[in-house]
C-alpha cells in the first residue's frame, strides 16, 4: 500500500509533475514572518496578567500594544488584523481592563454572525474565567432563552450580539436597557469590513440609532474595530461610525511560509480561447490533497458551484474517507449543521470542506493546511481572507487560485503583479440611500422622538421628517417629531437583503416528515428556485415542485439526476432622471435615477461533467421593478454605419469585458453591480452602456463608476486587447462570435467611448 | 433631484403604510388658553391639567355605591373585602386579606400599538377606586405625543394606592408604563412599588372550560352579565387616536374613553365576582367552577380549601362529582389517608366514565401494590384499566396521555411479584 504523503512531498509534484505544472502561470512564496513583541502594560490588573500568563501570553504584538494604549487616550480606534493575528485582544484587553477597576462599565460586542459570536464568548469566557474576576459575558441573539434575557440586559458587562439584534431586539426596547446604555464604555465591532455595500449601509445607520440611544442615556462610547486588509479601513470605519478614529495596521503577529499558486487551466478549445473547467480542475487538485488527508478547504463562488464540488468529491472519496469527511458550507443551511461542521473540521473529523464565502469570516475552523479557489474570488481582500484559511502562525501551507474562463480571472492570473502589488479594493458604503435611510429614520423616530434641526449622524433630516410627516407615519408637534403608526418598524426591515421576505425552502420528500431545509432571498429564487430547477443542498439534489410567490414558500423533492439548471433573467432599463453629465468628444457619460424591470424568462438543464445542454423550459414569475442609481456611457456618432448587428454585438461584448472589470474598483461582489448594452437608449437615443446598483435608490458603487469611468474603460480595453484569442472568447468579450469583427468592434467601442477617437475600418 | 421628490419615486420600495389621510394639515402647537374644542371636552367631563408649560386632559366620573354593573352592584365589591378579610387565614393569589377596599386600584390602558416596544404609547391611563363610599373614575388623556410629562405627572400623583388590579396588566400595561416613564424619568418621581391581582390570569383558570377566548369583553358577555351597548372595538383605537391627535376633534376619543371606562368598571365586578367564586359565596356557582376553585386551592397548597371544594361538589350527580372525587382522593392520597383514597377511587371506578376510570384504576393499583403489598388486587386494576383504554382507543382517537404499553408494564411486573410472593410463601 502506498504510503500517504505530507503537504511538503504534495508541493514538490505540483511543481514537478507534468499534469500540473504546464498549468501554473506563477509561483509566489510569501516567506515566514517573525513576531514583532512587546512587553504586556504594567497597569494591567494583576488577575488578568495572570490569565494571559496562565493562556502562555508573557507579551503582546506591537500592534496590540498600541491599540491597548490608544484606546487608553480615550480614541476609538480601527485595528487591521489579517487572519490569526490575534485581533481578539485588541479589543478583549482593554474591556477587561476598564471592568476591572468599574464593575459598572459594560461593552457591547457586535459580530456580523451568531457563530462568530458564539465563537468569542467561549474565548473571553476562558479569559475571564482563568482571571477570576467578577465579570458577566453574554451572547445576546434569537437563540438566548427568554429566561436569562433580563439577566443579561441589567447584569451583562459584556453583551456579545449581531447587528440584526441590535437593530430589532436592543434598540426598540431601549428602556430594558438602561444600565447598559447608561454606562456604555466601549463598542466593539469585528469583521468590520463586512459591513460594505447595502449591509453596511444598513449597519451604519443602526449605529446612527445606536448612538443616538446613547446620547440620550448619557454615554458616548469609544469604538474599537477589527478589520481585514482592504485598501481604505479607516474611511470605511470613519464613514460607518461618524466618528475620528485611529488606524492601527503595524501587525506585528508571526506567520508561516506561504506557497501562493496561480493556476491556468489548460486551453481545450484553442480557436475559442475555451479553458478546461475550474471546477473540474479544483476537483481534480483537490482530490490529490484529500486522499493523502491533508485537510483542505475548497471556496466556490456560488451555492451551486458549492454543491456541484461537492458532489464530485463525496463521490470520489467516499470509498477512502467515508463521505462524513468532505462536507458542503453555505448560507442557507441550519445553524446545528454549521456548528456541527465547524467543529468537525477543528477536531479533525472532516478532512475536507467546500465552502462559499461564508467561511471567509472568522469562524474558528482551526488550521487547515490548503486552500484551493475555485475562480477568483471577486476581490483581492477576498483571496487574503480565503488565503488566510490555510496555514496560521507556525506552519507551511499552500493556496491555488484556479482560474476560471471569465474575463476577471483571466486579467488577473494573468497579471500576477497586479494581484501581489495592488492594493486591495475600497469597500463603500451609502449610509444616506434614502430607502435605507429612510427605513432605519422610522425605526429612530419609533425609538426617540425626533427634534426639529435634529442630525442623524451626518444627516439633516429637515426633508425626511416632513415627508414622514406627510406619510402620516410621523406627528410633529411643537419641536418634535413623534412615531405616530401602530407597527412596529424593525420587523419589517431586513438588513440583510434588498428584499425583505426570504422564500422557505420545505422538503416534502417524505410527506410523514415535511421539514424546512433552508432559505433564501427573493431575487436569487427567481432564478434558483422556480419551478423544476434543480436545488442542491449539502450535495443532496432537490428538484422544485411548487413555488408559493404569495406566500414565500418552495416545495422541493429529493432527486437523483445527472444535470444541474441555469436560469436567465430578461432586464429592461430606463433612465428616470439624470443629475450629472459629463460630454466627450464623441459622445458623454451620466449618472442618475433609472428604473429596472427584471423578469425570469427560461432555464436551461445543463448536464454535469460536460456541462452540454440538454433541455429548457419556461419560467412563469411575475415581473420585479428596481428604481436604483446608475453610470451610463453613450456615443452620439453612428458607429461602422449600417452594420446594426456590428455594433450591438460590439456592444454586448463591451458590456461584458466591462462587467467583469467594474466590481474589481468598487469592491463588490459582482452581483451588486449589472451592466447592460442598449443599442438606442431610450433616453437620448445613443448606443450606450449602463451601469446599475443591484440595491434600490443605489449604495453609491455606479456614483463610484461615474467619477473612474475613464479608467474602467481603458483597464477594460487593455484586458481586451491583451486576451489571446484572435476574434473574441469567453475570456474578454464573452461570445463564440460568428461575427470576424467582434474583437476589433469592442475594442473600437471601448476607445471610441474613451477617448473618442474611432479608427476607421 | 430634491430628496423629497426622490423619496415619492422610491415609494414603491418602501414599506410603512401611511396613516389616516386628512386634508387638515394644521401643525398644533401647545396654546395653553386654546385647547381645541374645549367646550366639547367640558361638556363631557375633561378638564386640562397643567404642568411644565404642557398640559393632558383628565376626565373625571363618580358613582354611587348601590350602581349595578352587570351582575353586581359596586357595594358587593366591598362585601369582598370584607369576606376576604372574614374568612381569615386563607392563603389565595386573590386574597384581600389585610387590605382595604379603598386600597384596590382597578386599572387600565390605551395604547397606540400592541408590540412591546418603546415607539407603542401610552395615550390614555385609566383607574377607579373607592373613596368616600362611591367609585371615582379617572382618566388621563394625552392630548397629542409630547405631552407625556403632564400625563405621567397626574397619573403618578393620583396613583395613591397599594394594590393594583388589572387584565394582563403584568405582561402588558404596567411593562408599557414603565418603558414610557423611563423615557421620561428626569423630569418625573420613581415609579411606586405595588402588589397586582391581574385577574385576566384568574379568569383563564376559572372559564377556560367554558370560553374559547378570554378577552375581556367575552368574560364580561359571557360571565358578568355586562351588556356593552355601542361599543368600540379595542382593534380601532390606535386608528381613532392617530385621527384625532391629526384633527383635534374629541368625538372619537370619546368613544375610546366610553370603552376604557367599561373595561374599569368591569374589573371591580370581575374581582368580586372571583373572590364570591372563591371564597363560595356565589349561590349561583356552577359545579365546574366550584370544582376549578378546589383545583386552584390545591395548586397553591391549601389542601382543606381544596378539599373542602371537592366535597362539596362531590356530593352532586354527573361529570363534575365523579371529577371532584377523584380529585378529593389525590388530596387524601398527598395526606396518606390511603383508606378514604382508595374508597373515593373505587366510588370513580363504579360511577365514572372514560379515562376517570382508567386513571382511578392505575392509582388503586399503585396503592394496592406498593402501599398494601396486595398484587392481586393490583393486577386487577390494572386489567381493568388495560380493557378500558383498549375500549377508548377503539372507540374513538381522542388523544391519549396513558399509553397502554405502561399498564402492561405494569401488569408484567405485578405478575413476576404475585409468582415471587407465591415462591416465597411455599418456602415458608
Amino acid at each position: 500500500m502506498k504510503v500517504r504523503k505530507d503537504l511538503n512531498e504534495l508541493i514538490n509534484e505540483l511543481k514537478n509533475n507534468d499534469a500540473y505544472k504546464e498549468n501554473i502561470v506563477h509561483w509566489q512564496t510569501i516567506e515566514a514572518k517573525e513576531a514583532k513583541t512587546a512587553d504586556i502594560p504594567l497597569n494591567i490588573h494583576p488577575a488578568l496578567m495572570e490569565a494571559l500568563q496562565k493562556r502562555g501570553i508573557t507579551s503582546l504584538y506591537t500592534h496590540q500594544k498600541i491599540a491597548y494604549e490608544t484606546v487608553a487616550t480615550g480614541k476609538s480606534i480601527v485595528a487591521v488584523t489579517p487572519t490569526a493575528s490575534g485581533k481578539t485582544l485588541c479589543y478583549n484587553l482593554p474591556v477587561l481592563q476598564t471592568i476591572s477597576q468599574d464593575p459598572n462599565a459594560r461593552a457591547l460586542y457586535m459580530f456580523p454572525t451568531k457563530a462568530l459570536a458564539q465563537d468569542q464568548k467561549s474565548e473571553i469566557n476562558e479569559l475571564i474565567e482563568e482571571s477570576g474576576l467578577p465579570i458577566n459575558s453574554y451572547t445576546y441573539d434569537g437563540d438566548t432563552s427568554s429566561n436569562i434575557r433580563q439577566k443579561v440586559r441589567q447584569a451583562g458587562h459584556i453583551v456579545i450580539t449581531n447587528p440584526d439584534m441590535l437593530h430589532s431586539a436592543i434598540l426598540p426596547h431601549h428602556t430594558k436597557w438602561v444600565s447598559l446604555f447608561e454606562n456604555l464604555k466601549y463598542v466593539i465591532i469585528d469583521e468590520l469590513h463586512i459591513y460594505r455595500g447595502v449591509f453596511g449601509s444598513h449597519v451604519a445607520n443602526v449605529i446612527r440609532r445606536l448612538r443616538r440611544i446613547c446620547h440620550f442615556y448619557g454615554s458616548d462610547p469609544i469604538f474599537i474595530c477589527t478589520s481585514a486588509t482592504i485598501a481604505n479601513p479607516l474611511e470605511l470605519a470613519e464613514t460607518l461610525i461618524e466618528k475620528e478614529l485611529v488606524l492601527i495596521n503595524n501587525n506585528g503577529a508571526p506567520s508561516g511560509r506561504k506557497h501562493f499558486v496561480f493556476y491556468n487551466p489548460p486551453i481545450v478549445n484553442k480557436p475559442l480561447n475555451i479553458r478546461r473547467s475550474a471546477t473540474l480542475e479544483a476537483r481534480k487538485l483537490a482530490y490529490e490533497f484529500l486522499k493523502n488527508k491533508v485537510q483542505t478547504i475548497i471556496f466556490a463562488r456560488s451555492r451551486v458551484r458549492v454543491e456541484i464540488l461537492l458532489t464530485y468529491l463525496q463521490e470520489i472519496i467516499k470509498h477512502k474517507l467515508g463521505p462524513k469527511a468532505i462536507r458542503g458550507y453555505r448560507g442557507g443551511y441550519l445553524p446545528t449543521e454549521r456548528r456541527d461542521i465547524e467543529k468537525g473540521l477543528r477536531s479533525g473529523d472532516i478532512y475536507g470542506v467546500v465552502s462559499t464565502n461564508a467561511l471567509e469570516l472568522g469562524v474558528d475552523i482551526g488550521q487547515l493546511q490548503v486552500c484551493i479557489m475555485t475562480g477568483y474570488p471577486g476581490t483581492i481582500a477576498s483571496s487574503w481572507q480565503q488565503a488566510g484559511r490555510a496555514g496560521r502562525r507556525h506552519s507551511e501551507s499552500l493556496v491555488i487560485m484556479v482560474a476560471s474562463s471569465s474575463p476577471l480571472d483571466q486579467y488577473v492570473i494573468q497579471n500576477p503583479a497586479y494581484f501581489f502589488s495592488r492594493s486591495p479594493e475600497t469597500a463603500r458604503i451609502n449610509p444616506d440611500n434614502l430607502i435605507i435611510l429612510i427605513d432605519h429614520m422610522k425605526c429612530a423616530a419609533y425609538e426617540l422622538p425626533f427634534r426639529i434641526g435634529e442630525q442623524f449622524g451626518s444627516f439633516e433630516t429637515e426633508e425626511v421628517l416632513e415627508y414622514l410627516a406627510e406619510e402620516r407615519v410621523l406627528h410633529q408637534n411643537g419641536e418634535k417629531y413623534y412615531w405616530m403608526n401602530d407597527s412596529f418598524p424593525a420587523h419589517n426591515i431586513s438588513l440583510r437583503s434588498a428584499s425583505q421576505e426570504n422564500v422557505v425552502i420545505i422538503d416534502q420528500s417524505d410527506i410523514a416528515n415535511i421539514r424546512v431545509i433552508g432559505e433564501m432571498d427573493r431575487f436569487s429564487a427567481m432564478t434558483l428556485l422556480h419551478e423544476e430547477a434543480i436545488y442542491l443542498h449539502q450535495g443532496t439534489q432537490y428538484q422544485v415542485e411548487l413555488l408559493d410567490w404569495e406566500e414565500k414558500k418552495a416545495f422541493v423533492r429529493e432527486v437523483a439526476v445527472d444535470y444541474f439548471t441555469d436560469a436567465n433573467l430578461a432586464v429592461q432599463l430606463k433612465v428616470l432622471e439624470e443629475d450629472r453629465r459629463y460630454t466627450t468628444a464623441l459622445g458623454e457619460i451620466g449618472y442618475g435615477d433609472v428604473s429596472v424591470t427584471a423578469m425570469a424568462t427560461i432555464f436551461k438543464k445543463i448536464k454535469f461533467e460536460t456541462h452540454e445542454n440538454i433541455g429548457s423550459g419556461p419560467i412563469s414569475l411575475p415581473e420585479e421593478e428596481l428604481h436604483t442609481s446608475a453610470a451610463w456611457i453613450s456615443i452620439n456618432k453612428p458607429f461602422s454605419e449600417g452594420k446594426q448587428d456590428r455594433l450591438e454585438h460590439g456592444l454586448i461584448g463591451a458590456a461584458h469585458a466591462l462587467r467583469h472589470i467594474a466590481p474589481l474598483f468598487v469592491m463588490c461582489d459582482p452581483e451588486d453591480i449589472h451592466v447592460i448594452p442598449q443599442v438606442k437608449a431610450a433616453h437620448n437615443e445613443m448606443p450606450s452602456i449602463f451601469f446599475y446598483d443591484r440595491y434600490p435608490g443605489g449604495v453609491g458603487l455606479s456614483d463610484k463608476l461615474y467619477e473612474g469611468m475613464m479608467h474602467v474603460l481603458s483597464e477594460a480595453k487593455e484586458m481586451v486587447a491583451n486576451c489571446r484569442c484572435e476574434r473574441g472568447c469567453p475570456s474578454c468579450i464573452g461570445m463564440d462570435s460568428n461575427i470576424d469583427t467582434a474583437k476589433k468592434d469592442v475594442l473600437q467601442l471601448l476607445a471610441h467611448f474613451n477617448k473618442g477617437e474611432i479608427h476607421v475600418n | 433631484m430634491s430628496i423629497k421628490k426622490k423619496l415619492n419615486r422610491l415609494k414603491s420600495h418602501m414599506s410603512h403604510e401611511g396613516g389616516v389621510d386628512h386634508t387638515d394639515r394644521n401643525r398644533s402647537h401647545v396654546v395653553m388658553d386654546d385647547i381645541p374644542y374645549r367646550d366639547v371636552w367640558e361638556k363631557a367631563g375633561v378638564t386640562p391639567y397643567y404642568f411644565e408649560g404642557n398640559y393632558c386632559l383628565i376626565r373625571e366620573v363618580v358613582y354611587p355605591i348601590q350602581q349595578m354593573h352587570g351582575n353586581y352592584s359596586f357595594s358587593q365589591f366591598i362585601d369582598a373585602v370584607e369576606a376576604w378579610n372574614h374568612h381569615g387565614g386563607v392563603n389565595h393569589p386573590l386574597s384581600a386579606a389585610g387590605f382595604q377596599a379603598e386600597n384596590f386600584f382597578f386599572f387600565d390602558t390605551e395604547t397606540t400599538g400592541l408590540g412591546g416596544g418603546v415607539g407603542n404609547s401610552i395615550f390614555i391611563l385609566g383607574h377607579a377606586s373607592l373613596s368616600n363610599n362611591s367609585i371615582h373614575l379617572k382618566q388621563h388623556i394625552l392630548p397629542q405625543p409630547g405631552a407625556e410629562v403632564p400625563l405621567y405627572k397626574s397619573f403618578l400623583e393620583s396613583a395613591d394606592y397599594t394594590t393594583m388590579a388589572t387584565y394582563n396588566g403584568k405582561s402588558f400595561d404596567w411593562p408599557q408604563v414603565k418603558t414610557q416613564h423611563t423615557l421620561i424619568r428626569n423630569h418625573l418621581p420613581k415609579l411606586p412599588e405595588f402588589g397586582h391581582f391581574d385577574l385576566y390570569h384568574a379568569s383563564r383558570r376559572m372559564w377556560k372550560h367554558k370560553l374559547e377566548r378570554l378577552k375581556l369583553a367575552i368574560v364580561e358577555k359571557e360571565v358578568l352579565g355586562i351588556a356593552r351597548k355601542d361599543d368600540l372595538p379595542g382593534f380601532l383605537a390606535p386608528m381613532i387616536y392617530f385621527d384625532f391627535v391629526e384633527n383635534k376633534d374629541p368625538q372619537g376619543m370619546l368613544s375610546i374613553l366610553k370603552h376604557n371606562e367599561i373595561d374599569i368598571l368591569s374589573l371591580i365586578t370581575l374581582y368580586t365576582h372571583l373572590s364570591f367564586q372563591i371564597l363560595g359565596l356565589d349561590k349561583k356557582q356552577s359545579a365546574h367552577e366550584k370544582y376549578e376553585v378546589g383545583r386552584w386551592f390545591s395548586q397553591i397548597g391549601e389542601a382543606s380549601e381544596a378539599k373542602q371544594a371537592f366535597m362539596h361538589v362531590s356530593k352532586g350527580n354527573g361529570v363534575e362529582a365523579m371529577k371532584a372525587k377523584h380529585a378529593l382522593a389525590f388530596e387524601n392520597k398527598k395526606q396518606r389517608n390511603w383508606q378514604a383514597a382508595i374508597d373515593l377511587w373505587k366510588e370513580v371506578v363504579n360511577e365514572g366514565e372514560g379515562m376517570l376510570i382508567i386513571e382511578a384504576c392505575i392509582e388503586l393499583a399503585k396503592i394496592y401494590e406498593h402501599r398494601e403489598k396486595n398484587f392481586t388486587d393490583a393486577i386487577a386494576f390494572t386489567k381493568k384499566a388495560e380493557k378500558s383504554l383498549q375500549q377508548i382507543i377503539q372507540e374513538d382517537q381522542i388523544k391519549i396521555s396513558i399509553s397502554l404499553d405502561d399498564l402492561t408494564k405494569r401488569s408484567d411486573r405485578l405478575s413476576r411479584k404475585i409468582q415471587k410472593q407465591k415462591r416465597d410463601e411455599k418456602c415458608l
